[in-house]
């Protein structure tokens, strides 16, 4: 998720460069690499942005449901229950 | 440096955004609450805010002579719009304040409800064709190959010289060819009329043809 993340961010920081390039030299290549790449560069990034919150939030909802069906820590902690005492062979 | 809005709102979004990119990739901060919305605002809206603008920003940018003129073999065709002692058609129009710095493509573009479409699908095809023809050859080589793909319509001359007014209609040519001109059958920039719009490109034309 952390990657995911990392790539996005990075990716972010190339869509960008290709704006603001085309914005800086607006000749034919750089504006239209940055209306067709830019812009896909762009979106995918913020696509994994999206995806990378949603895992997370799942993620921390699995947490939190497990913590909630765990028993109570005062059972957890309890010394185990003896059985009846053995007989005589 | 731009003089339009949107082509510095484009700037401020990046400006905004990088900064918050690169502290997330250098600092690899914990992913909590904080550094969510810090990421939302980098990778979410302030790039969204760039592209929006910058879009804006770069369709304006290629209906200016200067990005038409950007091609090697487009300059002659620039400088003489530019040139205010021209007297060719080109540079006549570009003196006009209504088509001023955007006068190629006031002329050259498609009109209508998809024209914009069309004219942007024929850019393209502009691109290719330098690409694939014209890149590698010099300005004076290039010339005499570079053509319209079809006659140039009357309807981009119609648009603002309407046909209507008395003035138009008292001119002999015009009185007995409103009907041609209209539907485009004679061409108002033919070379016994008011053409060509670009002189300099036809001279030796003749030579060259087969």
């Amino acid at each position: 998720m952390r990657r995911l993340l990392r790539i996005s961010a990075a990716l972010t920081l190339l869509a960008l460069a290709l704006m603001v390039w085309s914005v800086l030299r607006p000749t034919p290549l750089p504006v239209m690499l940055a209306m067709s790449l830019g812009q896909a560069v762009g979106t995918s990034a913020f696509a994994m942005f999206g995806l990378a919150i949603l895992f997370d939030l799942r993620r921390s909802r699995r947490i939190r449901r497990e913590s909630l069906s765990l028993p109570p820590l005062r059972e957890l902690l309890a010394p185990p229950e003896r059985g009846p005492p053995e007989g005589p062979p | 440096m731009p003089h339009d809005p949107f082509a510095w709102a484009a700037l401020a979004g990046a400006a905004l955004s990088a900064p918050i990119v690169i502290w997330y990739l250098v600092r690899r901060p914990p992913l909590v609450r904080g550094t969510k919305i810090a990421l939302l605002l980098g990778i979410g809206v302030f790039p969204i805010l760039t592209a929006g603008t910058g879009n804006i920003a770069g369709y304006e940018a290629t209906k200016t002579r200067r990005f038409c003129g950007s091609c090697h073999v487009m300059t002659p065709y620039a400088r003489d719009s530019e040139d205010v002692a021209s007297p060719s058609l080109s540079s006549r129009h570009s003196r006009n304040a209504a088509f001023g710095a955007e006068n190629c493509y006031a002329c050259h573009a498609d009109y209508g409800m998809f024209g914009t479409v069309t004219t942007k699908i024929g850019g393209m095809r502009h691109v290719y064709e330098y690409l694939t023809h014209f890149r590698d050859l010099s300005v004076a080589e290039a010339l005499p190959r570079i053509h319209l793909i079809r006659p140039f319509p009357n309807g981009n001359c119609t648009r603002c010289h309407s046909t209507e007014v008395p003035g138009w209609q008292q001119i002999g040519d015009h009185a007995g060819l409103v009907d041609e001109l209209r539907d485009s059958a004679v061409s108002c920039v033919g070379g016994g009329c008011h053409g060509p719009a670009h002189p300099f490109s036809k001279v030796g034309r003749e030579e060259a043809a087969p």
